[in-house]
């Protein structure tokens, strides 16, 4: 029996497909990666699916891409060497929605737009990153590590424990989801931790190559009671910085992010030819968006602690902040934004970072703020130097709990039509890579061939003992080989 | 579960196996209390454990291994003596274990020295030659015994009898006549009479120290009699070591209370304290100096008064009759301290380890005779707190701390002036210190 | 086999003849017990060895110098910061290499970044203080201020103040990790480069090598250095008072305050500390079992004992304390508009606010955990589960059942199902029981108690932390995952092939209880062929 009929006879036909149109579909995304064509595509919609075709692929060594997402922008599920991509899209049950202890299970293939409509019914929200793509799987945002724009919580990561199908097939579960039975268990689940091990980590980051994830666990919070936007335009990011190093230490504010004005535009420009240039220009060189909120308890209290807290650092240390519940200039921008933050992108428009021209190179890392004019400074440098205009380049500046570090993004936009610009972008991103990893910027998400490369050769000791991790969950190497550093 | 005997005699060793079983290892022995935790530097009192690093110099390991010793399962050997030895006994592991526990760390590593001593293996030759010194020669030092009252300068009249009596002891009256001057010169402006032993010998403090315990007890009964004789109510002394031998180990080895002896055993610095408080002397000249303060361990941590206990300790180690055990409290902290903030001009800054953690100077109880270079180490770590806080002068209570600083400073270069509290107190009486 | 003289001179001449001995009485320093954390018990007697030699290195190189020699010449080595956690971090064959890291105490501290860098022989004593003087605080696990920050960051690592902060596995940032093989490898950014400041990748996280829910105790390699989160604290300081034995931190209770109250039952205790986790409010909330408050009346253990024998089944059920903590971290009025919002909740479910000192000596700088050891002389928390709140509280009440089989020799509770509290704002819940007998009794009852514990949990589906070290292996591998035991020790496999790190964990429980003849009755799981202690 050749391969495609075993396949074919192990999942049925609804479920299979080799079709060169399906097949194209996967081969490509939104980045730069070169095309990669799988041989078959296969959907799942139960963990026993999964099962069942990965302990086929490993018979048979076949390379395994577990896709879970409606849209991809970093490449990672480009096939490399063929085999079968495993779409997992359809496993999006929101299994249950635990107020009790605040806490949703939900499949790899639920949504943002799914989770957050669902959840808000319930008045919860889930921590999020920036404008997620509305069909992105919130599981594997979060495995990837995407960061959120909150900045509070202590307790970071909202990944709690989950079930993943491992390399070899068994199906496991994670953290406190390991007990015999779950989640029919007095454990609901709610620790992401061992057992023996801390699986969950090895999972985290790894673009798919260790195993594939069919359900995870997630903290959701309540939504505030109230909320409050404020803007205060920036034009002195080091002074900036300086003021979230003051307050984001004493935990003020919710989200808190900085968006410069090519970002700023791209995310709040209505009409696109009449408003995105008029914004570039207008907006200040930077934004910062910060919102306090009230809780389910006296919520005018916690806002007014906060703002008398605000007022006086502002009056006595930072006179040159303006911050406000506008932003100068630009009526209306809070009503517009607020909402913004606690959902994804619509789903009917055009995702915000292919707005200004269809395709979006993010350079992004994590760096100390401290550290961040430099990088920026770097970053218009050679920008200059490739010929592409400074002001074009998007940025975000995501502060990460209290301040102590933050994912610093350039957005790098380019027509996707054009070869040369392509080339352009291609070209100031290789380079960008390499000259900010030697001054220190952290890419600990290496997406795209030429900065994992760069990032692996420098990680020596780390990709070592990584490879050997992988030989004992990855023996046949199969799953979603040349990606990282396998 | 059967009850057994159990006392806190230190002559048998058998009555503190219990306490070494029970050590949990948590290092309250070494660490300075985490309460107080300065940061990561300064963090531990216990020299030895600082000093040499391997977990059986801190008392943590000395349990373990003094249980080894007592159950056959471990021989002595030169390193084993050092482990017993190298140790200054200056308490701060059995105040450290007694903020949380009931064990009786001091009295098991006393124990576990005169077990050494029986089974003819301890002390060290050092001690050997310091013993003979003291059953010939009434001192230390194994100086003449007549040059004893050298220290006696032109106006200092002791009195033939007086309520105080004050006992000089081997190191101010040999070594740091200053200190004793400065003494008698203090009781004078205070108007206090006093008098000396007709015939005063050493306390017998290293012999105790070292475990040779019958030895020891021969020179306690002798002083003690000779001190009824006297008839006085209060000795007074200005030797912190001196102190702890008659207020506290001279009723330990024979098995009697502090509240016994007939006489108040108290410190210059109690002594000053209560003069100065009561307006019997007045220390009115201004001292310019940022000094600080070394609490001597055998003032402060060993210094409460001792009675004797024996009973039975039953299931989940409970004891019968309750023991009200001695955990350092009750030190001659604060006296000594008011007396120094009370004088013009002076600034008294503490160092981070001060009180009940404070960190021993090393020469103590032996210790300097038998490990010189431990004792010089020590010291150097206590004189750099005392450059940390920016201090002038470092004042202690004791001539044998005054002693070791002093030249630790010396190797040093440093100018630092090292000083005793009687030599302050001195310099602060004007002309007029006498209250009446 | 004593280590050969070649081994010897080869170890002497990497850490100076100073930080080398295999002299009895300083190997007989190291001994485990028979007083500790699970000592006085059988595993400790039948497991534990006194070391052949001790080493004491000062840097990384040295220790992975050390670590490569073990391999070469096939002497088996366990790493040990402070070995208070007991006869699990004390060699369990003869003629062991104990590799004593206290040396490794380099200290450096980012304020502006929130972080600190330690060497294993840093404790969290020093680690907080020097937290607290600027202004930010760190969680001092239950094992109290003289554990080892990285012992402890890989092992255990909560306290009631976890409530707000969360699990140390999320608080561990670059961090040097010498592979059983000697092999160094460096994680998060020090992968990169220089600064720990960071933890995570590059790409999967090999930060799940250092632990699992708690710690392999040393069997999976050594971390000589690690960058630790510190988190924002309040400004005021917390000034020590006091002397010993009554020494205690006085809180500046504008900014930082206990409060105790009396409840009218559990569910209400539970109740409240849901509530508060919906409200996000407060820095750390419990319930207090009334046994802590026994210890800290009592002055002495005479005077424990006396307090206890008054209490009965009826007062342990009826006593319902909750304790929270509020932190001022963003302005005193915060605090206040805290303490408003946690009055309504308390109101509304009929508790009432008790009169309580503000000072603390248990959690900030945890400077009492010793206390534990105070009433009998022997302890050891059967379990203690971060889960849900919902699973703490029956997780507590069946060992409490099961508890009564063993009692004595186990101290007597009336009942007490130990205690638990809320984590992470409410995402998680936490349970913890200790048990405590006298080492001097026939303490088989308790070997076996806990053993029981294990098999308790997989009855009845809790999670628990006794994992992989701790229990057996073959009997809990098999029920959680399933069959996380095939993947530890593939690990293991793979990163000690010369079986010389920490051996025979994490098979350790499982030669327990084929060496123990009390235990042997209870061994009703497949389990893996043991070899004799030669």
């Amino acid at each position: 029996m050749s391969t495609r009929e075993g396949l074919l006879k192990l999942v049925g036909p609804e479920s299979f497909s080799d079709d060169p149109e399906v097949l194209k579909a996967y081969s490509t995304d939104f980045s730069l990666v070169p095309p990669g064509v799988p041989n078959y595509v296969v959907k799942a919609k139960k963990a026993e699916e999964v099962q069942k075709v990965i302990e086929f692929a490993n018979a048979h060594s076949i390379p395994m891409v577990p896709v879970s997402s409606g849209a991809h922008f970093y490449g990672t599920t480009i096939p490399k060497q063929g085999g079968i991509v495993l779409d997992l899209t359809a496993m999006n049950k929101v299994f249950e929605i635990d107020e009790f202890n605040k806490r949703v299970r939900i499949g790899v293939g639920v949504t943002w737009e799914q989770l957050t409509s669902e959840l808000a019914k319930k008045g919860f929200r889930i921590v999020m990153p920036l404008l997620p793509h509305p069909l992105r799987s919130v599981v594997t945002d979060y495995l990837e590590r995407e960061v959120p724009t909150n900045t509070v919580y202590d307790y970071g990561e909202p990944l709690q424990s989950m079930e993943v199908v491992w390399p070899t097939g068994e199906v496991f579960r994670t953290g406190s989801a390991s007990v015999t039975g779950y989640p029919d268990s007095p454990s609901k689940g709610g620790n992401p931790s061992g057992p023996g091990l801390d699986f969950y980590r090895l999972l985290q980051g790894a673009q798919g190559t260790m195993g594939v994830v069919t359900w995870a666990n997630l903290k959701i919070e309540y939504l505030p009671k109230i909320d409050k936007i404020l803007f205060a335009p920036v034009r002195d990011l080091d002074y900036a910085l300086e003021f979230l190093y003051r307050i984001l230490r004493i935990r003020i504010g919710q989200e808190c992010l900085l968006l410069n004005s090519v970002n700023l535009a791209t995310v709040i420009a209505d009409d696109w030819s009449r408003d995105f240039e008029k914004l570039s220009v207008s907006l200040p060189p930077w934004t910062l968006i910060l919102v306090i909120s009230g809780f389910q308890r006296r919520p005018e209290e916690k806002v007014e602690y906060e703002e008398h807290t605000l007022a006086e650092i502002l009056r006595n240390e930072f006179p040159e902040i303006q911050l406000a519940d506008h932003l100068p200039g630009f009526p209306g921008l809070g009503k517009k934004l607020l909402p913004r933050l606690r959902k994804p992108w619509p789903e009917q428009a055009t995702y915000w970072k292919q707005r200004p021209k269809g395709g979006c190179q993010s350079l992004f890392f994590i760096t100390k703020p401290t550290w961040v004019t430099r990088f920026v400074g770097k970053v218009e440098e050679l920008a200059a130097k490739h010929g592409y205009p400074e002001a074009d380049i998007g940025v975000y500046l995501q502060p990460i709990e209290h301040n102590r570090a933050c994912h610093l993004e350039f957005n790098l936009f380019y027509d996707p039509a054009s070869d040369s610009e392509v080339e352009r972008v291609r070209a100031l991103y290789g380079e960008a890579v390499k000259v900010l990893l030697g001054e220190g910027a952290l890419f600990t998400r290496p997406y795209g061939e030429e900065l994992t490369n760069l990032v692996y050769e420098r990680a020596a000791d780390y990709t070592m003992t990584l490879r050997r991790v992988k030989s004992i969950f990855d023996p046949n190497k199969i799953m979603n080989p040349g990606k990282l550093c396998f | 579960m059967p009850t057994e005997k159990v006392s806190l005699d230190v002559t048998e060793a058998a009555n503190f196996i219990f306490d070494m079983s029970r050590c949990i290892k948590c290092k309250g022995c070494t660490w300075v209390d985490h309460i107080y935790m300065p940061g990561v530097k300064y963090s531990t009192r216990c020299p030895s454990a600082t000093r040499y690093l391997f977990d059986s110099y801190g008392a943590y390991g000395k349990m373990r291994i003094g249980l080894a010793l007592l159950e056959g399962r471990l021989e002595y050997s030169d390193e084993l003596l050092k482990i017993l030895y190298a140790c200054t006994l200056c308490g701060a592991c059995d105040v450290g274990c007694k903020r949380n526990l009931d064990l009786e760390i001091e009295l098991a590593l006393e124990a576990l020295r005169i077990q050494a001593v029986k089974d003819g293996k301890g002390p060290m030759p050092e001690h050997k030659k310091i013993a003979k010194n003291i059953m010939e020669k009434h001192n230390s030092f194994g100086a003449p015994h007549k040059n004893r009252t050298k220290w006696l300068a032109d106006g200092i009249k002791p009195s033939p009898k007086a309520d105080v009596l004050y006992f000089v002891g081997c190191s101010a009256s040999y070594v740091h006549p200053e200190i004793a001057q400065a003494t008698a010169k203090i009781l004078d402006a205070s108007g206090t009479p006093f008098m000396l032993l007709p015939d005063e010998r050493c306390c017998g403090n290293i012999l105790y120290s070292v475990g040779m315990v019958d030895e020891a007890r021969e020179v306690a009964q002798q002083n003690i009699d000779a001190v009824r004789q006297t008839g006085a109510k209060t000795l007074l002394t200005s030797c912190a070591e001196g102190y702890r031998m008659w207020k506290v180990d001279y009723p330990k080895i024979l098995n009697m209370s502090t509240a016994d002896l007939g006489f108040e055993v108290v410190h210059l610095t109690e002594y000053v304290d209560g003069l100065v408080k009561d307006g019997a002397l007045k220390l009115a000249n201004r001292v310019d100096l940022r000094l600080t303060y070394h609490d001597p361990c055998s003032l402060s941590r060993l210094s409460e008064p001792w009675v004797p206990w024996e009973g039975e300790r039953g299931l989940w180690g409970v004891v019968d009759p309750p023991l009200e055990r001695r955990r350092g409290t009750n030190g001659v902290y604060q006296p000594p301290r008011d007396v120094l903030s009370s004088i013009p001009g002076v600034e008294l800054t503490e160092m981070p380890r001060m009180r009940e953690n404070a960190f021993c100077c090393g020469a103590g109880r032996g210790t300097k005779e038998a490990f010189p270079d431990f004792a010089s180490w020590a010291a150097e770590q206590r004189l750099m707190e005392v450059k940390e806080v920016g201090a002038e002068a470092i004042v202690s209570a004791c001539p044998w701390c005054k002693d070791n600083f002093s030249e630790a400073v010396g190797n040093n270069g440093s100018d630092l002036k090292v000083l005793d509290f009687s030599e302050l107190v001195l310099s602060a009486i004007g002309s007029t210190g006498q209250g009446r | 086999m004593a280590i050969s003289k070649e081994a010897y001179s080869v170890l002497e001449s990497i850490v100076g003849p100073e930080y080398i001995s295999a002299d009895p009485a300083i190997c007989e320093g190291y001994r485990a017990g028979p007083g500790g954390y699970e000592c006085g018990l059988g595993y400790e007697r039948v497991m534990t060895r006194v070391p052949g030699c001790v080493v004491m290195p000062r840097t990384t190189e040295e220790v992975q110098r050390i670590v490569k020699v073990c391999n070469r010449y096939g002497i088996p080595y366990v790493p040990y910061s402070t070995g208070f956690y007991g006869a699990r971090s004390h060699p369990h064959v003869s003629d062991a290499l104990l590799i004593d890291l206290k040396r490794m105490d380099d200290f450096e501290i980012d304020d502006k970044h929130l972080y600190a860098v330690v060497g294993s022989g840093v404790v969290y004593s020093q680690l907080q203080e020097e937290a607290m003087k600027r202004g930010m605080y760190i969680i001092v696990g239950g094992g109290g201020s003289q554990v080892s920050a990285i012992a402890n960051m890989i092992g255990d690592g909560w306290s009631p103040l976890s409530y707000r902060i969360g699990l140390p596995h999320r608080r561990i940032l670059g961090t040097e990790l010498v592979l059983p093989d000697g092999e160094l490898v460096r994680l998060g950014s020090l992968a990169f480069q220089d600064d720990p400041f960071w933890g995570e990748g590059p790409g999967p996280d090999l930060r799940g090598l250092l632990r699992g829910f708690t710690g392999h105790r040393g069997f999976l390699g050594i971390v000589t250095r690690m960058a630790i989160k510190l988190l924002p604290f309040q400004p005021e300081r917390l000034e020590p008072t006091g002397i010993s034995p009554h020494t205690t931190l006085q809180l500046p209770t504008n900014r930082v305050k206990w409060i105790n109250f009396t409840m009218p039952s559990k569910d209400s205790m539970q109740q409240a500390m849901v509530e508060m986790a919906k409200a996000e409010i407060g820095g750390a909330v419990t319930k207090v079992p009334i046994f802590w408050r026994a210890i800290a009346r009592a002055g002495s253990k005479e005077e424990f004992w006396e307090l206890w024998s008054k209490e009965t089944e009826e007062t342990i059920r009826d006593f319902h304390v909750l304790r929270v903590l509020l932190i001022g971290f963003t302005s005193e009025e915060q605090l206040e508009y805290e303490e408003r919002v946690l009055m309504d909740i308390i109101g509304e479910l009929g508790g009432e606010a008790r009169r309580t000192r503000p000072t603390d000596e248990s959690w900030f700088k945890n400077a009492d955990s010793a206390g534990m050891w105070l009433m009998c002389g022997g302890y050891v928390s059967v379990d203690y589960v971060i889960e849900t709140v919902e699973h703490a509280i029956p997780h507590g009440e069946n060992y409490a059942k099961l508890k009564r089989n063993y009692t004595p020799p186990l101290m007597p509770d009336y009942g007490d199902p130990g205690w638990f509290q809320s984590f992470e704002l409410g995402h998680q819940g936490y349970s913890e029981f200790l048990v405590y007998w006298d080492p001097s009794e026939n303490t088989d009852g308790v070997d076996q108690f806990y053993l029981e514990t294990s098999k308790e949990n997989i009855r009845k589906r809790f999670y628990t932390s006794l994992l992989g070290s701790h229990q057996p292996l073959y009997l809990t591998g098999p029920a959680f995952g399933p069959n996380y035991h095939k993947w530890l020790l593939e690990v293991k496999e793979e990163f000690d092939p010369n079986h010389v790190c920490h051996p025979p964990v994490p098979l350790a429980h499982d030669a327990f209880v084929e060496r123990a003849e009390w235990m042997k009755p209870l061994k009703d799981w497949e389990g893996p062929a043991i070899a004799d202690e030669p």
